[in-house]
């Protein structure tokens, strides 16, 4: 029985699309009388199914080897494709990771969507989510991933834009798709870039491939390496590719948790399956962590300076996944995993309490929010637990991962540490930004009368909590957690304090009345470039957009006014050179008696023109002579 | 006297007939240049059959078919001429353009 669910785990992510597929009769066009309600029961008890014999095989495969399945998918001349996967330790902890994940989230969604109409749709998207990250976590073949990754770009275009009568929402899923469709194509290069290097998609022998220290042009793996970071880059929401996250944040909440733990995760995933072929190129590596570095700073700077408490955690999310492409560029899968857990636990969580305050205040706007944790303290705790995990407090997994990722880099890389401790520190600030404007202070009129939520967004809120809070319990009884003995105890201590810094500094400025509030920075462009996230959509508009839209109005042109001119010009011609041309008809019989002599006198010439030369000249001195004699 | 010389003059006959017939306005004068193209051609077969044939003299006979259907032509154009003078009050050449493009 048991080894029978562990040969069957590949199942899994067809138990999420067929749960997704089953929402589908509740749209309002298809069923009209029952309501949509169901459409999220099933998936449910689908996401439920998936999560237990996930969990179950999870404990069965937990001290056996990897093993490998191969589905056959396609087989041409030169070209196996075959579904290859991996059944390991870590993929099926991935697996019980999105579908719990995802199970919490649709009991939150139960609770969210509440006066929504649109279930069927929203829980087939959602189902189709959880397939898609199943599949990627299972997928041993880069192929594959790559087809999943491109699948999950589709459904985050649907699942932003649930809501298309709002404008917002639809622009904001034209830039998701778009800018995540950029990133994919660019790893799609990569993608087809490697085969012929190495001859292989399979993750394993790529690994392999790379260990071997082949011999390939250093600019050539560079130029496919910076390919295959194009497509996590525009994933995870990394500088320059950042913006969509912070857009995709008009689509509802519920789906937003699953964004901001596993979504935005997926792309992280590959970069670290991809490791090893990174450590070929060291550009590539360094490109890596500079992007890392830039995002991390950056968009916990920007996330300071939000008001809308969506966005606030989106840039926080961009941040900790810009911690994750440093941890990979700097060779590092374990400290990259451990942060991509505790991140997916953690926004998980923030996203769900933040929710159920949007969810009865109505308001998004941190500023006309305040004093509700004597009202919602269920909310306020989660919320508390979930920053705290988030940021390096040392009991919770947080901690354990950017520990790791620093003291590694302790020796080499000093001033790497000193942006995670920055990034640390800034994120710890906008977090209890973000908790003492909500819950701190006094109630504001939009805050006024705010009860906790309904049981449906309480409850997975809470076990999300207890999930964050055994983390680093489940982590150290399974041997996850590195050994203290193996760290740096001086990045510890600073972590520590960094934290505890940008808490209690953040939590001094928010709580007391020293200072007004809306805090004014004195230097109020600065505070607007971070605002309006350095003006980025101004940035795309003015580079990439401008650009892309110039030359298609130029093509445009071109196509109506060049290509198709020409070919008219063929068709005006023949009717200018009719219209022309008759009036060779003169209607005199004179002139065609003209015409007709003419033509006759050029045929006599053309007919006779071989003679016109030495035998024309030979008769006209003939005919001299001639009279010369006389 | 040579075969050439004939052949000239008619050419040269020929060449005048051409010239009157396409600048002509008058439409009897057109008549007239047509008579002397046809006699330009009599010309040339009376010298050809002069020089090259003068026992059968078959250019001679053809010489007396062109006078004769000549004279029919002349005939038919002035009559020609006469209808679309009693129709259009006019014999200028310039006024016949009726059917053009």
């Amino acid at each position: 029985m048991t080894q029978y669910l562990l040969d069957t785990v590949w199942l899994v992510p067809l138990y999420a699309l067929l749960g997704g597929i089953m929402a589908l009769p509740w749209s309002p066009g298809i069923i009209r009388r029952t309501g949509p309600r169901p459409a999220g029961y099933v998936n449910l008890v689908m996401t439920l199914l998936a999560f237990l014999h996930s969990s179950l095989a999870l404990g069965i495969i937990w001290d056996e080897p990897a093993k490998k399945v191969v589905i056959p998918w396609l087989s041409t001349a030169g070209l196996n494709l075959a579904i290859e996967l991996e059944i390991s330790a870590i993929s099926v902890a991935a697996l019980v990771m999105v579908s719990g994940l995802n199970f919490l989230a649709q009991i939150y969604a139960v609770g969210y969507m509440e006066m929504d109409w649109g279930w069927g749709r929203f829980f087939s998207l959602l189902g189709l989510f959880e397939a898609g990250l199943c599949a990627l976590a299972l997928c041993d073949n880069l192929f594959f991933s790559y087809v999943v990754l491109e699948i999950l770009t589709l459904g985050t275009y649907l699942l932003v834009g649930l809501w298309f009568s709002q404008p917002l929402v639809v622009t904001g899923a034209r830039d998701a798709f778009l800018t995540k469709r950029v990133g994919d194509l660019f790893l799609l290069m990569g993608v087809l870039g490697i085969y012929p290097l190495a001859g292989t998609w399979n993750y394993s022998d790529l690994e392999a491939w790379a260990a071997s220290s082949p011999s390939v042009n250093p600019f050539i793996i560079s130029l496919v390496c910076f390919g295959l970071i194009a497509g996590p880059m525009g994933k995870c929401a990394q500088f320059p590719l950042h913006l969509w996250l912070d857009e995709a944040m008009e689509g509802p909440i519920p789906s937003t948790i699953l964004r901001n733990s596993v979504v935005v995760a997926s792309g992280a995933w590959v970069l670290i399956k991809l490791q090893p072929v990174f450590s070929l190129s060291p550009i590539a590596s360094s490109v890596m962590v500079g992007i890392g570095a830039v995002t991390a700073v950056g968009a916990s700077l920007i996330a300071i300076a939000q008001i809308d408490v969506k966005r606030c955690l989106s840039y926080s999310v961009s941040a900790y996944l810009g911690l994750v492409f440093i941890a990979v560029g700097t060779q590092q899968d374990e400290a990259a995993l451990l942060l991509v857990l505790s991140n997916a636990l953690s926004a998980g969580l923030l996203v769900m309490a933040v929710g159920g305050i949007v969810w009865n205040s109505i308001t998004q706007n941190v500023t006309q929010l305040g004093g509700l944790w004597t009202r919602r303290p269920i909310s306020g705790i989660s919320y508390l637990v979930g920053a705290a995990g988030l940021i390096g407090l040392p009991p919770l997994a947080g901690f354990w991962a950017m520990l790791e990722l620093g003291s590694n880099l302790w020796s080499t890389q000093p001033a790497l540490v000193g942006v995670l401790i920055v990034v640390n520190g800034l994120t710890a600030f906008s977090l209890m930004r973000e908790f003492c404007l909500i819950w701190g202070g006094k109630p504001k009129q939009m805050s006024e009368r705010s009860p906790e939520v309904s049981w449906q967004m309480t409850l997975p809120m809470v076990i999300a909590l207890g999930f964050v809070l055994h983390a680093p319990i489940i982590l150290n009884n399974v041997h996850l957690l590195p050994s203290w003995v193996n760290l740096n105890q001086d990045v510890a201590l600073l972590l520590i304090w960094s934290s505890i810094f940008g808490g209690s500094i953040s939590a001094v400025i928010y709580l007391s009345d020293f200072i007004h509030k809306p805090i004014r920075l004195p230097l109020q462009p600065l505070q607007n470039l971070l605002a309006y996230d350095f003006y980025t959509p101004k940035l795309y508009k003015m580079s990439i957009v401008l650009g892309v839209d110039l030359l298609s109005r130029f093509a445009d042109m071109l196509d109506r006014f060049v290509v198709d001119g020409i070919v008219n010009l063929v068709g005006l011609i023949s009717i200018g050179g009719g219209e022309g041309l008759k009036y060779s008809n003169t209607g005199q019989t004179q002139f065609y008696a003209l015409t007709v002599l003419m033509g006759v006198s050029l045929l006599g010439a053309i007919v006779t023109w071989q003679f016109w030369g030495d035998s024309f000249l030979d008769l006209m001195s003939g005919s001299v002579s001639m009279i010369s004699m006389k | 006297m040579q075969l050439e010389y004939f052949l000239l003059l008619a050419a040269a006959l020929f060449c005048i007939g051409i010239y009157g017939l396409i600048t002509s306005r008058n439409a009897v004068r057109v008549l007239m240049s047509i008579e002397l193209l046809l006699n330009a051609v009599n010309l040339n077969l009376m010298a050809f059959s002069n020089y090259l044939d003068s026992t059968a003299i078959k250019g001679q006979i053809f010489t007396v078919f062109v006078i004769t259907v000549a004279a029919a032509e002349a005939a038919v154009g002035l009559a020609i001429v006469l209808a679309i003078y009693r129709n259009r009050d006019t014999v200028d050449m310039e006024q016949f353009n009726l059917l053009k493009w």
